[in-house]
């Protein structure tokens, strides 16, 4: 298959997402769940099929060229043109098959995870919308259609969050995470305007208007740069703006935590593999802009290193099982950040692949657990899980394994090995990122060291509070009487948890896509790092301003210090928590350490920001309305009534009825009317 | 007697022209001035015998005995009729108070015949009267009237006629007690 | 008559009519009102048969269309006077009506067209 059959990736999930919309409710009626789950998750996988025919057509290597498939006109102004244009690249195919494959796998375990909710049909139609929206923004050819997908998936992630919408909780989080990203959304589509801006003024670009196409935008901007070399950095901190709305990068982060209140794949599939890394695709595909401003790369690494350890700090005061894996999420972004701006793109790619392997393995693990555990998310009633969940157990360490880069330099290493080695070595080894003379990318890479240490030790505290130790920690909560609950709650989750309850292993449907990921986030690594494959597939010339990218530091020993730093980690964690849960650490949290209790409220930063925009905004808007609206516009609008009534009042006084006085005013202004006249006769007349 | 004043020749004409044009104006006064309505109307009666006679000095004979017979003969016998039935002659009826618009009115008629007479009368005082050979002098006449009716104005006969008629269907209506 | 300038036909009429419209103002009298309509109409019709009489003054050479305005000013008299006739039936109508209902005809209490 070439790349011109592309739209067949795109229209799988279309129809799907068109099919249940329409029919879901009634297919579920007649066929049951098993059909409607079966046609959920057909879309993904064909269309992975046939991404996978396509990609292996697809050249990556010193022959790689952009194909592009042009399905259409779509915006054909006078000057500028936009068409329906997907492009078949590296890049692109990567992300296709992370986002069906994966996103298949997550849709075969959504099936059993969701099997009792409700609006089964609504969930799958919302899970298909949001792969189709990916897909646009991966596969589009100009940046207008990126956007558009942008926005699509914005809009997804906000409907499968606020997916049991009658928690005002769940509501209120799916709002905060659009919001969080329309400002992302502000600096994108300024960069994007500013890129039109630029090439039109400098005449460069398209000669046929495609100003935002990349086959012709980047060529463009290269030379448009060189002339403007302070644009670069604009642009670039503009677009940054975006990803880091989009990749919750700091201070742009704090949807996502909020984001777990949706369900588990969405978690999975949205708030892990998927979505947030948009900001890496758009990094990566405007990475011309980033290569010619150092500024910019330097701030990019600053606040990826910043995000990586502000998230893994934080991460240690959270008892939810999710919040952990969201702010460790959150701290893998920054990793992959700094890798972009160092200049290593494709190691943010590599990272990106790695991540989506092994986070969510771990989401959908952490989901196999709240399955079992009644829907019940505090590690704190957790303990000594593998002797009932075997399967979640062994899968999940092979992802813990994974995400804090366990591997034997040089033979062996699990999946995030490679790609945290290709990030901390671009870092440490790069000079492009800087900043008034200070390496900012060399600072970020011992930043980022030191933080690979924190998620060893952090993701160990998860895994043992979870599954070792030996105290079954949920005994302890006092035992509920089962029977006589109304149907009033009993509609969206299970009873509650209690002493008497057995967790019990997740059905095939569910375990099978987290042995699937299992197996990649151990081997993928190895298999895709193998003689720099992966590097050559998606970057396959050097760069065209950095040139070769090392991802060596000439005189420091990485390999030596990162496994220091992973597997020094696991066992200061497994000092820590192997026993259980420590006494400090307990439901009473006044008894918590100061660290770890600023630790649990973000550093009071999501407080602050509340307080700033909510309020402040509400604040603002009650003056205008008070100062503006009420008394300036509808002042003018009920004054000129008033004035109207009022000469309606004063001309009245004329109008007394009396017959006589209406002939006296005729009267007068007859001889008004003569007077006049006479005058003007005797002064011009004759 | 060829004396003039201000331009204009005094000839036993202009004298008598003066005498019965003082009266009707005199009398005109009077229909304004009278508080009661009878002697109101008497003094219009006079007023359009005196305009009758100026309509025969304009060779208008036969608008002149027109104005005697209809206006005089028939509108203002209405008049009195319609003062007497519903007795509104008496003087003691409809005091006048004291009212600023009656002198504004006043003031503002004064204007007005000063205004206009100003531009109108030092050119029209000029002008003479035509002398008139005998057949273009019986131009007032019934005969002329009446063909210049029946041929050129008969349209605006026929509808005359028609208003008349409306007129009377018109009064009958307002004077029923009940419709 | 011969001796008479045009002007002082004029006068008188302008005279009367002043002296009309003045009355409409001052009298509360109806029928007062009602009569000094009638004197603005006579002045009226003594304007026209002035100026019909003074036509060859003003176009001595075309003898047809100088005759048709004499006609024009008597028949503009006739209509005048008939049109006079028929609007003091109906208004003594109406003020009778008036009358019938109020049991005066002070002009000053007929305001119900009061805004």
């Amino acid at each position: 298959m070439n790349y011109e059959s592309i739209w067949l990736v795109l229209l799988f999930p279309i129809v799907g997402f068109l099919i249940q919309a329409l029919l879901g409710t009634r297919i579920e009626k007649m066929l049951g769940r098993r059909a409607l789950g079966a046609i959920a998750v057909l879309p993904i996988v064909l269309s992975f099929v046939v991404g996978l025919l396509i990609t292996l057509n697809t050249k990556g290597g010193p022959e790689a060229t952009a194909n592009i498939a042009n399905l259409g006109k779509w915006i054909d102004a006078a000057n500028l043109r936009i068409p329906f244009e997907f492009i078949v690249d590296p890049l692109s195919m990567t992300m296709v098959l992370i986002i069906t494959g994966i996103g298949s796998l997550i849709h075969l375990y959504a099936t059993g995870y969701m099997s009792e909710e409700k609006d089964y049909a609504r969930f799958f139609t919302y899970m298909n919308l949001f792969i189709f929206s990916m897909l646009v923004l991966v596969l589009g050819a100009n940046l207008v259609l990126l956007f558009v997908g942008w926005e699509g998936v914005g809009l997804c992630s906000y409907l499968l969050i606020g997916f049991w919408y009658k928690d005002l909780a769940n509501a209120k989080a799916a709002n905060k995470a659009f919001i969080v990203n329309r400002i992302g959304d502000w600096g994108l589509t300024l960069g994007l305007l500013m890129i039109v801006a630029l090439l039109m003024k400098n005449q460069v670009g398209s000669s046929d208007g495609r100003y935002l196409s990349y086959d012709s935008m980047l060529p463009a901007l290269r030379t448009a740069l060189e002339h403007n070399p302070g644009m670069a950095t604009v642009i670039g901190l503009l677009l940054f703006v975006g990803a880091a709305g989009k990749s919750a990068q700091f201070p742009l982060y704090l949807w996502l935590p909020d984001a777990m209140a949706g369900p588990t794949p969405v978690s999975a599939l949205i708030h892990a593999a998927t979505m947030v890394t948009s900001g890496v695709v758009l990094l990566n595909r405007m990475h011309v802009v980033f290569e010619m401003s150092p500024v910019a790369s330097a701030i990019i690494c600053a606040i990826g290193a910043f995000t990586a350890l502000f998230a893994a700090l934080i991460a240690f005061g959270q008892t939810d099982i999710k919040k952990v894996l969201a702010y460790s999420t959150v701290s893998q972004l920054g990793f992959m950040f700094i890798a972009c701006g160092a200049g290593a793109y494709w190691a943010g790619m590599f990272h990106v692949t790695t991540h989506a392997f092994f986070k969510a393995l771990l989401f959908l693990g952490a989901g196999a657990v709240i399955h079992a555990m009644a829907h019940n998310q505090d590690m704190r009633n957790y303990g000594n899980l593998r002797k009932y969940l075997p399967i979640t157990f062994w899968t999940m360490i092979l992802g813990t394994l994974a995400i804090c880069a366990v591997g034997v330099p040089g033979v062996f290493g699990f999946a995030g090995f490679y790609s945290k080695e290709a990030i901390l070595g671009a870092a440490l080894a790069n000079t492009h990122a800087q900043m008034e003379g200070i390496q900012v990318g060399q600072i970020a890479g011992w930043v980022g060291l030191g933080v690979a240490a924190l998620t060893s030790i952090y993701m160990t505290r998860l895994t043992c509070l979870t599954f070792l130790g030996t105290e079954e920690r949920w005994r302890n909560i006092p035992a509920a009487d089962h029977h006589g609950h109304d149907d009033a709650h009993a509609d969206e989750h299970h009873h509650e948890l209690d002493a008497n309850h057995t967790p019990k292993e997740v059905p095939p449907s569910m375990w099978f896509p987290l042995v699937v990921l299992a197996l990649l986030s151990v081997g993928g690594g190895f298999v895709l790092a193998n003689n720099g494959a992966f590097e050559h597939w998606l970057y396959p010339n050097e760069l065209p301003i950095l040139g070769k990218v090392s991802t060596e530091p000439s005189n420091i020993p990485l390999a030596m210090y990162s496994t220091i730093a992973a597997v020094g980690g696991i066992i200061l964690g497994l000092a820590f928590y192997l026993k259980g849960l420590p006494k400090n650490q307990g439901f009473d949290e006044s008894a918590w350490s100061p660290l770890r209790r600023l630790e649990r409220d973000q550093f009071g930063y999501d407080h602050a920001m509340t307080v700033a925009s909510v309020e402040g905004g509400g604040d603002i808007a009650n003056a205008l309305w008070k100062w503006f609206d009420n008394l300036l516009v509808d002042g003018v609008v009920e004054g000129s009534g008033k004035v109207s009534a009022g000469i309606g009042l004063l001309l009245k006084r004329f109008q007394t009825g009396y017959i006589r006085l209406y002939a006296l005013m005729m009267l007068v202004g007859f001889v008004g009317f003569i007077g006049y006249f006479a005058y003007m006769l005797s002064q011009g007349g004759h | 007697m060829n004396q003039t004043v201000g331009g204009v020749a005094i000839t036993p004409e202009l004298l008598i022209f003066g005498g019965v044009a003082g009266a009707a104006a005199l009398c005109a006064i009077g229909v304004v001035a009278f508080n009661n309505a009878i002697r109101s109307a008497l003094c219009l009666v006079v007023n359009f015998f005196l305009l009758a006679f100026l309509y025969f000095t304009l060779n208008a004979e036969m608008l002149g005995i027109t104005q005697v017979v209809v206006y005089t003969g028939a509108i203002m016998v209405l008049f009195l009729f319609v003062i007497m039935l519903l007795n509104l002659g008496a003087p003691n009826l409809l005091v006048e108070k004291k009212d600023p618009k009656k002198y504004l009115g006043i003031l503002l008629g004064c204007g007005m015949f000063v205004l206009l007479g100003s531009q109108l009368l030092p050119e029209l005082l000029k002008i003479n009267a035509p002398t008139l050979s005998p057949e273009l002098a019986r131009f007032g006449g019934p005969e002329a009237i009446g063909r210049s009716l029946f041929t050129a104005y008969v349209y605006p006969f026929e509808a005359v006629s028609v208003l008349l008629l409306i007129g009377i269907v018109g009064s009958i209506l307002l004077a029923k007690r009940r419709i | 008559m011969n001796g008479v300038p045009l002007g002082a036909y004029i006068g008188l009429s302008l005279f009367m009519f002043t002296t009309g419209v003045v009355g409409v103002i001052i009298r509360r009298n109806p029928i007062v009102i009602f009569m000094c309509i009638e004197l603005m109409l006579n002045s009226v019709n003594l304007t026209f048969l002035t100026f019909a009489r003074y036509q060859m003054a003003s176009k001595p050479d075309d003898r047809i269309a100088m005759q048709n305005s004499m006609m024009a000013g008597q028949m503009m008299v006739i209509f005048v006077m008939a049109v006079a006739a028929a609007e003091v039936a109906v208004g003594l109508g109406i003020i009778m009506a008036i009358y019938r209902l109020r049991d005066s005809v002070d002009i000053d209490e007929l305001n119900l067209l009061r805004g």
